[in-house]
C-alpha cells in the first residue's frame, strides 16, 4: 500500500490482483449478480484510488479497504433503487433459468441471505465469505465488536430458522 | 445446525469467478492515473487544526464586540453550566470530524451522537438556570443575534471545509452536518459570551438557530458538493 501511495505501478498491480478477488466476493455474495459485482469492484478501485492518501501507514489495511467498498455498495444500492423506482416495465421478460440445486439439498445461498437485513448480510459476508476478523469488520463498518457479534449471531439465528423451515428460501424475494 | 456447520455452509458458497479482462481493465484505469501522494498527517495534526480554528473564531469576537456583556451577566454557576458543555460538545465534534476524514475510523457516528446528546443536555440546563423575560422586540433583537452568530460561524465553516477537503468524505452528509455543527457552536459560544439578553426564549430560538442552520446548511452543502461521482464505465 505504501508503494501504491508512492506510485509504484508493479506494487499497485500486485495489490489490485491480491485484493480484487476478496472485494469481488464481498460484492457478489451480497448481490448474487456477477455483472453488478464487477462494476462495483471497478467503482471501489476508483474510489480507493481517489482517497489512497487517507490510508495512514501502520493502520490495518483491510478495514480501510472494506469501509470504502461498503460505501460503494451503499451508493450502488441507492442508485439501483432510484433507477428501479423510475423504470417503466414495457413488456414481460422471459423467466430466468431455474437456479442450480445445491448438492446438499439446501436452498440456494442467495435466497437464504436475501432474507437477512442488509446490515446482517453485510457482516455475515465480511466475516464468513471474506474471512475478516471481528475487529476488522467493526472498523470497516464504523461500529463496535459487540455490535458485529450481535449482528452475526442474529443472522445465524435467521439462517437456522430458514433452513429448519420446510419451505426454506422458496418464498424469498 | 451447529455454528461450525453454519460456518462451512456459508463459507463454502461458490461464487462466479472474476473475469481476467475486467481485472486488467481496472488495473489499467488505476495505473494510468498513478501519481505519488502524501499520506494523511497524524490525527493529532487535524485535531490541533480544528481546535485552532474554533479558538480563533471565539477570539476574533473580542475584536468585533466591545465587551463581554453576556459573560458578565451570567453568574459563576451559570457560566460553568453553559460553557463546560459547550467546550465538551466542541471537543466531541472535533474528534468526530477528524475521525470521519479516514475510512474505517471508529466511533465517528457515536462521537457525533454524543455531541448531540450533550447539546440537548445543555439546552435542558439552560432552561433550568435561565428564565423567561418579557421582550418588546423579540424578533428584531433575535435577528441581530442570528446575524452576529452566523458572522462567526461562516468563517469557521469555511476553514473547517478547507481542512476537510484533505479527508476521504465517505459520508458527506454526516461530515457536513458535524462540521456545520462545530461552526454553529462557535457562533453560539460567541453569542453566549457577548449577548447580554438572558431571556431563555431568546436563547432557545435565536442562539440555537445558529447551530441548527449551520448543521442543516453543512449537511446539504456537503452532500451536494461532495456527491460521489458516478463510475467511469
Amino acid at each position: 500500500m505504501l508503494r501504491y501511495q508512492q506510485a509504484d505501478a508493479v506494487a499497485t498491480t500486485a495489490l489490485i490482483e491480491q485484493l480484487s478477488p476478496q472485494l469481488y466476493r464481498f460484492f457478489a455474495a451480497q448481490l448474487g449478480n456477477a455483472e453488478d459485482a464487477s462494476d462495483m469492484l471497478q467503482d471501489a478501485w476508483l474510489r480507493i484510488h481517489r482517497v489512497r492518501h487517507t490510508y495512514r501507514p501502520g493502520e490495518p489495511l483491510l478495514p480501510w479497504v472494506y469501509a470504502i467498498a461498503r460505501c460503494v455498495r451503499v451508493d450502488s444500492y441507492r442508485k439501483r433503487h432510484r433507477i428501479a423506482v423510475r423504470e417503466i416495465v414495457v413488456e414481460a421478460l422471459p423467466e430466468p433459468a431455474a437456479a442450480s440445486v445445491e448438492p446438499n439439498d439446501l436452498p440456494p445461498f442467495d435466497q437464504l441471505i436475501s432474507n437477512l437485513p442488509a446490515s446482517q448480510r453485510e457482516v455475515l459476508t465480511m466475516l464468513k465469505v471474506n474471512g475478516l476478523s471481528l475487529e476488522e469488520v467493526a472498523r470497516a463498518t464504523s461500529s463496535s465488536v459487540g455490535s458485529v457479534k450481535q449482528k452475526a449471531h442474529r443472522a445465524y439465528q435467521r439462517l437456522r430458522a430458514s433452513l429448519a423451515s420446510p419451505k426454506a428460501g422458496k418464498g424469498a424475494t | 445446525m451447529t455454528n461450525d456447520e453454519m460456518d462451512k455452509f456459508v463459507g463454502s458458497r461458490p461464487l462466479p469467478p472474476l473475469s481476467a479482462d475486467r481485472l486488467k481493465q481496472i488495473e489499467a484505469l488505476v495505473v494510468a492515473d498513478l501519481k505519488p501522494v502524501r499520506p494523511l498527517a497524524p490525527a493529532g495534526v487535524y485535531l490541533a487544526a480544528f481546535a485552532a480554528i474554533v479558538i480563533a473564531g471565539c477570539l476574533a469576537s473580542w475584536f468585533y464586540f466591545t465587551g463581554q456583556s453576556g459573560w458578565e451577566a451570567l453568574s459563576s454557576l451559570q457560566k460553568l453550566l453553559v460553557f463546560v458543555p459547550l467546550v465538551a460538545i466542541a471537543v466531541l465534534l472535533i474528534f468526530s470530524v477528524v475521525r470521519q476524514m479516514t475510512p474505517a475510523a471508529r466511533y465517528t457516528r457515536t462521537t457525533a451522537l454524543c455531541a448531540g446528546c450533550v447539546f440537548l443536555l445543555l439546552l435542558g440546563l439552560m432552561t433550568l438556570i435561565l428564565h423567561p423575560v418579557h421582550e418588546s422586540a423579540f424578533v428584531r433583537t433575535g435577528l441581530i443575534c442570528l446575524r452576529n452568530g452566523m458572522a462567526f460561524a461562516i468563517p469557521v465553516a469555511f476553514f473547517s471545509a478547507l481542512v476537510l477537503l484533505r479527508g476521504a468524505r465517505l459520508s458527506p452528509m454526516l461530515t457536513g452536518a458535524t462540521a456545520g455543527g462545530l461552526a454553529g457552536l462557535v457562533g453560539m459560544a460567541v453569542l453566549e459570551i457577548h449577548c447580554p439578553n438572558l431571556n431563555i426564549y431568546h436563547i432557545l430560538v435565536w442562539h440555537v438557530a445558529v447551530v441548527l442552520i449551520c448543521v442543516i446548511a453543512g449537511a446539504v452543502f456537503s452532500s451536494v458538493t461532495f456527491r460521489r461521482p458516478a463510475s467511469n464505465q
